[in-house]
């Protein structure tokens, strides 16, 4: 493990004050982080409701390594996972005298940018789990933000300071939308370099059009698809989402996307304790698989909502550290838990050196090391085997350079070189600063490259593309690069009784909706889910018009009856296919 | 796709993950590569993979990789671990 042969500090036990909310009244409280049982937990008390427990990790020592902070020889903090953004001016002024989380947003206690700009574009549905929060025969109500509103926050996202790279359209089922293609070309028209569908496949997989419709959108902008995938196997999907025989739909979205050219998938598993945690050796391997258009999985261990005691939480909660444990466990220890995961909060340093040589926009993932884990997979051009790209390069080594580098040269990114400004004025003095400036860019760039790719243990493709990736930092060569890969990730979603207030503050998924005042509200992804929903959809909501209700599928104009029918064809109800 | 399945005791497929093995190792290079064709088609000279200069500094950096992982064999761990510091301290010089 990286940096993890400080044995003294493995061995204390972990402690930590932070703040959370009361599961029951959502009220902020003091909360505590501590070990027991080589297992961390948060405990809390609200003076109403009385005292709540819960799981935060299941291995202490994982957690405690990626809290671990190196220090210098006077005991001050010179390295952390956990480290503070640079953020764009707040939006709001917090209102609230209460503070985080409830002046969303965003406002000023916020620390870092938003790197995946999130918008639900309905709250309807083919599917119908009952998990879900975004369902509008559930809610009764229309959740559905007009072009106009789209624009209104795309534009919100792309115009600050430090503009959002990646969208996500989310909802319910976006593709849905008879707009939806329209909605792709509007985000890619506002700049956004990546623009992402989280589905369930629902419009890719349609037998008749689905392939032309997926050729559509991806003309349209469609970069990449979140793609709901619980496992390979029909009896996990009837668990978590009740209908039966639905692995040919999902096949058929994988066919229909390969045969478009929209290579571009990233298989998405919510992983319940007993009912996918089974599956994730057979995602990873159905990813391989499909390699010529997976290009990630993303693991997410699910978010309790309700009133639930402590003893069915221990039952059901499954954290990060779980979901690697099972991804060792399943792939015969290829992909290991101490040597293969990193939190996503580990290359900011790397990626600040790259955008501030490159001249480009910086993306930060500055995101609390609870949030979420991440590997890339890339094939060995020895033995055609999947493994953790750690064996391409030393990780902690070039991890330690970058960290030693942009501690050396940060100081120039604010302030550039100025000397012949200072003697000859601006004009003449401007320009051949500039070119200074360049000149030294330029040498800092060679002494990079040569401190990173020191530590390469091989050759090919992927290292030349990864050399174009410290070179340019731009959007070319780390698309390329992610192509060449497999990235595998762990987000843990928070919930009322896991919420610490020092992850909320640090969230890099932002919500944006459209209210009715003409203003926009940026909200951090899991203050949105537990705490705001309720809220901004009172205010937001439209009613349910026979047209809705009826015409469920605007893209089609079928009837919630025909598309039942639909999907029980196509993978659901009915057990006799007719694959 | 690898065939070997066990069942668990609900009769759920497990893979059996005796390897990570790709059958497409092929062509997953060439998925990279493809979307280097793209980028180049759609952004014209704007891209950077149709920058003559970057191409010969990346094709140069390739072939000194190569020999770079022939030269770390030959020095052993210890040689490459004196080297690696040595290097670290000269390129932070002067920053």
């Amino acid at each position: 493990m990286y940096h993890l042969d400080d044995s003294d500090y493995l061995n204390e036990k972990y402690f930590r004050k932070t703040q959370s909310v009361c599961p029951e009244c959502l009220e902020r409280i003091d909360a505590e982080v501590y070990e027991e049982d080589d297992q961390i937990f948060m405990r809390k008390t609200c003076p109403d409701h009385g005292d709540f427990k819960d799981k935060i990790s299941s291995s202490a020592k994982y957690y405690k390594w990626t809290h671990w902070a190196i220090k210098d020889e006077n005991g001050n903090v010179i390295w952390k996972f956990d480290k503070d953004g640079d953020s764009n001016p707040p939006d709001c002024v917090g209102e609230d005298p209460r503070g985080c989380p409830y002046n969303c947003g965003l406002c000023e206690q916020h620390i870092s940018t938003c790197s995946l700009a999130l918008i639900d574009l309905t709250n309807r549905c083919n599917f119908n789990c009952n998990f879900c929060y975004a369902n509008v025969l559930q809610s009764g109500y229309l959740v559905e933000p007009t072009l106009e509103e789209i624009d209104r926050i795309m534009t919100h996202f792309r115009s600050k300071p430090i503009p959002a790279v990646a969208i996500m359209f989310t909802g319910g089922e976006p593709t849905v939308r008879k707009d939806f293609p329209e909605i792709c070309k509007m985000a890619k028209d506002h700049g956004f370099m990546e623009v992402i569908a989280a589905t369930n496949g629902y419009g890719f997989q349609s037998k008749k059009g689905g392939l032309e419709w997926t050729k559509k959108v991806k003309e349209a902008g469609l970069d990449t698809l979140y793609f709901q995938f619980d496992g390979i196997n029909n009896s996990t999907y009837e668990q978590t989402r009740g209908i039966k025989n639905l692995m040919p739909y999902k096949q058929r979205v994988i066919d229909n996307c390969r045969e478009a050219g929209l290579n571009s998938i990233v298989l998405v598993a919510t992983i319940a304790s007993g009912v996918t945690d089974i599956e994730v050796g057979n995602i990873i391997q159905y990813a391989i698989d499909n390699i010529d258009v997976v290009r990630g999985i993303t693991f997410q261990p699910v978010s309790l909502c309700g009133r639930i005691a402590f003893e069915e939480r221990e039952e059901l909660r499954i954290t990060n550290a779980d979901v690697l444990k099972k991804i060792e466990e399943q792939t015969g220890g290829r992909i290991s838990m101490e040597n293969a995961w990193y939190p996503l909060s580990t290359i900011v340093e790397m990626g600040r050196v790259i955008a501030y040589l490159a001249d480009v926009e910086p993306i930060e993932f500055t995101c609390h090391p609870d949030c979420g884990f991440a590997s890339y997979m890339a094939i060995d051009p020895d033995s055609g085997e999947m493994m953790p790209v750690m064996e391409y390069f030393d990780p902690l080594k070039i991890i330690d350079f970058a960290n030693k580098f942009w501690e050396k040269i940060k100081h120039k990114e604010k302030k550039p070189i100025k000397l012949f400004t200072d003697l000859l004025g601006e004009g003449i003095g401007e320009t051949l600063d500039k070119g200074l400036n360049f000149l030294d860019k330029t040498q800092l760039r060679a002494r990079f490259l040569i401190g990173i790719l020191q530590y390469a243990k091989k050759p090919g493709k992927l290292m030349e593309m990864f050399s174009r990736v410290l070179i340019n930092g731009d959007w070319e060569s780390i698309s390329s690069f992610s192509y060449g890969t497999l990235l595998l990730s762990s987000m843990h979603f928070q919930d009322a009784y896991n919420m610490d207030l020092e992850r909320v503050k640090r969230c890099i998924v932002h919500f944006g909706v459209a209210m009715p005042d003409g203003t926009v509200k940026e909200i951090s992804f899991c203050t949105m889910n537990t705490i705001h929903r309720p809220e901004i959809e009172k205010q937001i909501a439209k009613q349910i018009t026979p047209k809705v209700r009826d015409e469920f599928d605007t893209t089609t104009g079928q009837t919630l009856e025909e598309i039942q029918q639909e999907v029980a064809r196509n993978g659901g109800m009915k057990k006799e296919s007719d694959e | 796709m690898s065939d070997e399945y066990i069942e668990d005791k609900d009769g759920k497929k497990i893979r059996k993950l005796v390897e990570l093995k790709t059958s497409t190792a092929k062509e997953y290079e060439q998925i990279m590569l493809d979307r280097v064709e793209e980028f180049k088609n759609k952004n014209a000279e704007k891209s950077i993979f149709n920058n003559f200069i970057q191409n010969t500094l990346v094709t140069g950096v390739g072939t000194l990789l190569n020999l770079k992982v022939k030269v770390d064999e030959a020095l052993g761990e210890d040689n490459l671990k004196k080297v690696h510091d040595a290097l670290d301290k000269i390129l932070l010089i002067g920053l």
